[in-house]
């Protein structure tokens, strides 16, 4: 299909009252969670109460970035009108990463070649600029 | 509640498969076309009559193109139809199996003895706008490139093949069986035969994802009847008897921010099922496993406790053919019959009451009494699926 020279946006998030601490922290290039402080479980994605125990005690807490590829995927095709946009970027890695403290987060391996993204590999956090004030945290190889 | 033997399908109408309006000039055809021509085979397979609906049940599975909130009332409204209880199928792909057991409790307690359930689309003929998104998937997915279920598979696979050491051959050997069967099925879409090699040689759309690991999107429209036991008894086609059946949704195997994403909510849909049924693994004749991608029909397998976690062994030894120690997608299941969307669940279903009335035809499971078929729905993020559904069915033997 013929592309016309301007480039084609990528979908951000949307912030919401739920989400905006998230947004806020990444802005200032720290990653936070929630996190319970009746039943002390960490809640992602964020929610508007525990997914553990109900309370709605949950507390935006810093957490340090460090991870493990729990498992990921090479994107080799584009699937979907509203994702176009990633299409010059084809083939690039995606991944589920498990922080030290236990949430999973599903972001990109960056930084790295393709052929060396394994799992098991401990990652840290960076954090890169998608749209206006909008910052999406992604992982590269611990050096 | 137990609703072994308290209601029966009693008819199934199945549109062929097609891709019409995927190119330039070809004819269209739109849902409503799909539902009217599967709802018209039904009724005839049944034989009953479209007033014979009046009164009764109406369950629509919302699809891609039609989730409005009032999508059962249009259905309605579109087959000129007056229900007295309308259910909507909001499960995804399980929709299909997790309406079985809907419409059973209508049915048992009493509230119509009769429940049309219908599912149709036809993404190629109709141009959908971007669909609503889970938030999960809108704002902490997309924006990082995640490619749909395609991508969240892979990663399931990808764990899945290191956990397991599963590797190529074990996952090309279910493809390779599954076309087998649809080589054998004149409603399935794809009927030319697979071998190992084209497998393996298929392009990596999301690794480890393969071509041939894939649903293929297709237009389509499929029903089926539901009676009660009495009234199943007077209509033309031996009844098929809901024996067993479960639901679970949003399951989490461990901590809900790091669950298992090898261990499905099939589990304990497919426990609940197994113990409303009353029946044992040795008395399951086949297995239909929703399946939009081929590593999800072995998960499956494992969490319904035909083998253990990760047995490699289990799935090189088996023969899995129609003819087989433990015959899985007789028909060639959705991979093969193609996924207009949610109503791809009810492929597994349909066929299932072909094989317990015997209509399999050249792939007919010798003697079969008793299948158990299942749906998936939606893909959680950091997961596997969101709705899942298992139902056990059986032939009028295993209902005396
Ligand atoms: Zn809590």
């Amino acid at each position: 299909m013929a592309e016309t020279s301007r480039e084609i946006p990528k979908p951000l998030p949307e912030i919401t009252p739920v989400t905006q601490p998230f947004w806020e922290a990444a802005a200032n290039g720290k990653l936070v969670m929630q996190h319970c402080s009746d039943c002390q479980s960490w809640v992602w994605c964020p929610r508007p109460a525990c997914v553990e125990c109900g309370s709605e005690k949950l507390q935006w807490t810093q957490v340090s970035g460090r991870g493990k590829v729990f498992a990921f995927t090479v994107i080799r095709e584009v699937v979907g009108r509203a994702l176009r946009g990633f299409a010059k970027d084809i083939p690039y890695v995606t991944a589920w990463i498990d922080l030290e403290e236990g949430p999973r987060i599903c972001s990109n391996v960056v930084g790295c070649p393709i052929e060396k993204v394994a799992i098991g590999m401990a990652v840290d956090v960076v954090f890169e600029e998608a749209g206006p004030g909008i910052f999406l945290p992604k992982f590269k190889p611990r050096l | 509640m137990s609703l072994r033997g308290k209601a029966a399908i009693v008819g199934i109408g199945e549109t062929p498969a097609d891709r019409l309006g995927g190119k330039p000039g070809d004819p269209r055809k739109i849902t409503s076309q799909y539902l009217a021509w599967a709802v018209r085979l039904a009724l005839e397979d049944a034989g009953l009559t479209k007033k014979d609906l009046d009164g009764q049940g109406l369950a629509a599975i919302y699809t891609t193109n039609h989730s409005q909130p009032f999508w059962p009332e249009e259905v309605a409204a579109l087959l000129g139809i007056t229900p007295a209880v309308s259910l909507a199928g909001g499960n995804g792909g399980a929709s299909a199996v997790s309406l079985l057991g809907q419409a059973a409790a209508m049915i048992k307690a009493g509230l119509v003895d009769l429940v049309l359930c219908l599912a149709a689309a036809a993404p190629f003929s109709e141009h959908g706008r971007d669909r609503m998104e889970p938030v999960d998937t809108r704002d902490f997915e997309m924006p990082f490139g995640v490619m749909g279920p395609n991508c969240k598979i892979s990663f399931v696979m990808s764990r899945y093949m290191h956990e397991s050491g599963m590797t190529t051959d074990h996952f090309g050997k279910i493809a390779v069986t599954a076309r087998y069967h649809a080589t054998l099925n004149p409603n399935a879409y794809l009927r030319k035969a697979l071998t190992l090699e084209e497998y393996k040689n298929g392009r990596l759309i999301s690794d480890p994802i393969r071509l041939y690991d894939c649903v293929m999107p297709a237009n389509g429209g499929k029903a089926y009847i539901m009676a009660s036991p009495e009234r199943a008894r007077t209509l033309r086609k031996p009844p098929v008897y809901l024996l067993g059946w479960g639901e679970r949704n949003n399951a989490s195997a461990g901590p809900r921010f790091q669950a298992n994403p090898l261990i499905t909510g099939i589990r304990e849909s497919g426990r609940a099922a197994f113990e409303m049924a009353g029946v044992s693994h040795n008395d399951i004749d086949f297995l239909g496993l929703y399946d939009d991608y081929v590593p999800i029909i072995m998960l499956q397998i494992e969490d319904l406790g035909f083998c253990g976690k990760n047995d490699r062994e289990f799935f090189e030894k088996t023969d899995f053919t129609f003819k087989g120690d433990l015959p899985i997608q007789t028909g060639g299941g959705i991979i093969n019959c193609g996924q207009p969307s949610t109503t791809g669940g009810m492929v597994h279903v349909i066929e299932a009451v072909r094989q317990l009335r015997g209509e399999g035809g050249a792939r007919q499971v010798p003697d079969a009494k008793i299948g158990l078929v299942t749906g998936l729905g939606a893909v959680n993020y950091g997961k596997n699926f969101g709705c899942t559904a298992a139902a056990i069915l059986g032939n009028s033997e295993t209902v005396r």
